[in-house]
């Protein structure tokens, strides 16, 4: 137990750095979803024509496809384009526009879960559908979807494994490179599990507290409830 | 003659196959209490809604303080913050505690400053009689509690006319008579009112005009003493006087609340 | 239509990346089986195994749920490699298998939640065990319930097979990696692999959406 402990503090420092690179890719790629995503989701709620067709493409083409595809397209296939992007960007591309869709979802979900009342008090007060998805409906339904968004959060830290198939030195690549030095390929794993076990549960913990803090009468909703 | 302050005209509505409202013309005078009854399913709220146009009507003209609306030119929303419209199922705004609720309407329609409409806000839960409740989100309030705050949403808005669809029907029964208590309030101050209610007590005491709506038509109007004493038509007293004996809420307890 | 020569050789080379719907369709569908068997023992101890089993099956979910699944492809891979001799192919069936297990634990669970109580207590009445109960009134009720949950989830089985692509295994991906390196055409090729997933998965949700409907009963 000694021995397995010194070998963890002696690969920790490396592995520290590619926790750091996940959690930042994690993040870039949150902001990026969460920024097309929730567009999307009103264009595909409230839009008409060609605006709610090119957002159900979007999404469905993105749901229905590897994450994997999708980066290997954007890493080793746009450069065909003549569009070269390095590797953390185009990770923190790929990520995002892939958790863009399912949080496009989980909007959408939550904007339709509203009650149709709201909408027609709003308008009954001369708002305009404008005013009344600003100020009524999205103050809603971002309470209403963060259980579910909360679970991309976890989701999109455990997928940025996957860069790792492109060489960004994040936490599994850092992993794989210690055991190449190592050759102890179980060790290292189990000490790359425990250190996502462990993160997870503190974010997990953190997003419990931050639905705690801005919780309000009727809104009242679990992140295990959704999976 | 003083114009109505509205006047519908021949209003015409489809659902798909279904014709609910089938050319219904009625006027409504300032400071007037209208009430409207109607087996279910006859087009009543269709009506109220047609109103403010949160439903189109297919054909007909809605007259409101002389102006015929227009719906494809019009600013519906200006016409909207005349027209106040209180819900069966309240739908108050769920994030938002009562005088919140109460105050958007004037700060984000009619762009008044936010302090000013907070201070409206609290003088209208004031008048309906939830000032101490203003902090409260609707989770927390009775459903009579949320009406009144609906209500008081509506009157922040300062309209010329109020309109109720079924303001007591989601209520359990001892919570209508605060309810009905405010409507009451309401209708002495002058509010021109149109209700559509099955609270016989309220009618009778209250209206100025009962409107029978049936098969998508006005049966028949008038003042309630005719509706209940002697109306025209059989039908209109055979509904009345069942509505009167198994309605929702029996008339001799609504009329003895007010 | 005037392809070029690179271009020509990728559609040529269509055939030779489609030979890897058979590993894929395979992965997907074995891992798929073991983790609903897995996934609903888990979730039957999660609901009436009382205190240890049910902290058994929340302790596997929760961990399983924390890691990411290269880290369990790897994990099982090396594993099997040192100490319990699995090929490759075992490694990621097994998984995958592991991985879906605890996500459709939790689909099973909420499913058997959301069935009321009363049902539980009419059977009881009836003088039904509770194992009869279980078996013959509220998994019929929860698994019909659980089919949308669980849709879902088998189409990310299939879109996570691709995984399987990092221990060699000449599936979809690994099969369209070859071909984009004899021909360097890799968008051509990946686009190709994309619109073959994409196929899958609406043939798989199309199916199950059917196979929802026919199951249906009236609520």
């Amino acid at each position: 137990m000694r021995e397995q402990i010194a070998f963890f503090v002696s690969i920790f420092p490396a592995l520290w750095e590619g926790l750091i690179v996940s959690l930042k890719l994690s993040a870039g790629a949150l902001i990026l979803g969460f920024t097309i995503g929730l567009p999307m989701a009103l264009a595909r709620t409230y839009g008409k024509g060609i605006v709610k067709k090119i957002a159900i493409a979007y999404i469905e083409t993105i749901r229905g496809t590897p994450m994997v595809v999708q980066l290997f397209i954007i890493y080793f296939g746009l450069p065909d384009l003549g569009i070269l992007i390095d590797r953390i960007p185009a990770a923190i591309i790929a990520l995002g526009i892939n958790s863009s869709a399912y949080q496009a979802e989980y909007f959408r979900g939550a904007i339709q879960s509203i009650d149709s009342g709201q909408m027609m008090a709003a308008e009954a007060l001369g708002m305009t559908k404008k005013q009344a998805v600003r100020h009524i409906i999205l103050p809603q339904a971002l309470r209403i979807v963060l259980p579910p968004w909360s679970n991309e959060v976890i989701y999109m830290v455990k997928y940025t494994s996957v860069a790792f198939l492109i060489a960004v030195p994040e936490l599994m690549a850092r992993g794989k490179m210690i055991i190449s030095w190592t050759f102890k390929p179980l060790e290292v794993l189990f000490w790359v599990g425990v250190i996502y076990v462990i993160v997870l549960s503190i974010i997990a913990k953190i997003v419990d507290l931050v639905e705690l803090k801005i919780s309000i009468p009727g809104f009242q909703m679990s992140r295990e409830d959704h999976y | 003659m003083v114009e109505p302050i509205l006047r519908i005209e021949n209003l015409y509505k489809n659902f798909g196959d279904v014709e609910v409202l089938k050319g219904v013309s009625l006027t409504v005078e300032e400071g007037e209490v209208v009430v409207i009854i109607g087996p279910s399913g006859t087009g009543k709220s269709t009506l109220l809604r047609c109103i403010n146009y949160l439903t189109v009507p297919d054909s007909g003209d809605i007259y409101f303080e002389g102006r015929k609306i227009e719906y494809k030119q019009d600013n519906l929303s200006i016409v909207r913050q005349k027209i106040g419209m209180v819900f069966q199922e309240f739908n108050l705004f769920n994030h938002l505690t009562a005088l919140q609720n109460v105050a958007i309407g004037p700060s984000k329609v009619k762009k008044i400053n936010k302090t000013k409409a907070l201070e409206l806000a609290e003088k209208e839960l004031l008048r309906v009689g939830l000032q101490d409740k203003a902090d409260h989100y609707p989770a927390e309030l009775s459903g009579g509690q949320k009406q009144r705050v609906a209500i008081a949403r509506a009157l922040a808005m300062d309209p010329k006319i109020l309109l109720f669809d079924e303001p007591t029907s989601a209520l359990d029964p001892e919570l209508t008579g605060e309810v009905l208590m405010v409507m009451k309030d309401l209708a002495l101050d002058g509010m021109t009112m149109m209700v559509v209610s099955h609270e016989m007590g309220f009618a009778r005491e209250v209206s100025d005009k009962i409107i029978f709506l049936e098969g998508g038509v006005v049966s028949e109007m008038g003042s309630p003493e005719k509706i209940f004493n002697n109306p025209d038509k059989e039908r209109t007293l055979e509904f009345v006087s069942k509505i009167t004996r198994l309605g929702p809420i029996d008339s001799s307890r609504g009329g003895s609340d007010i | 239509m005037g392809l070029n020569g690179k271009a020509g050789e990728v559609f040529k080379s269509i055939p030779y990346i489609l030979q890897g719907l058979e590993v894929t369709l395979k992965v997907t569908i074995l891992a798929l089986i073991i983790g609903a068997a897995l996934g609903l023992i888990l979730a039957l101890m999660r609901v009436y195994g009382g205190g240890f089993c049910s902290r058994i099956s929340v302790f596997y979910s929760r961990i399983i749920r924390s890691l990411p699944l290269i880290v369990i492809l790897f994990g099982l891979y090396y594993l099997g490699a040192d100490i319990l001799d699995l090929s490759a192919y075992t490694a990621v069936i097994l998984a995958l298998s592991v991985h879906t297990a605890a996500y459709q634990s939790e689909i099973f669970r909420g499913a058997i939640q959301s069935i009321s109580i009363g049902q539980m207590e009419a059977a009881l009445a009836l003088g039904m065990s509770k194992f009869q109960c279980i078996f013959s009134i509220i998994l019929p009720q929860a698994l019909r319930r659980a089919i949308p949950y669980w849709s879902n989830e088998a189409a990310i089985v299939l879109k996570d097979s691709s995984l399987a692509y990092v221990l060699g295994i000449a599936e979809l991906l690994r099969r369209g990696e070859y071909v984009s390196a004899r021909t360097t055409m890799p968008l051509l090729t990946y686009t190709i692999v994309g619109v073959i997933y994409f196929i899958l998965t609406f043939v798989l949700s199309r199916g199950l959406f059917f196979v929802e409907r026919k199951l249906s009963i009236p609520e």
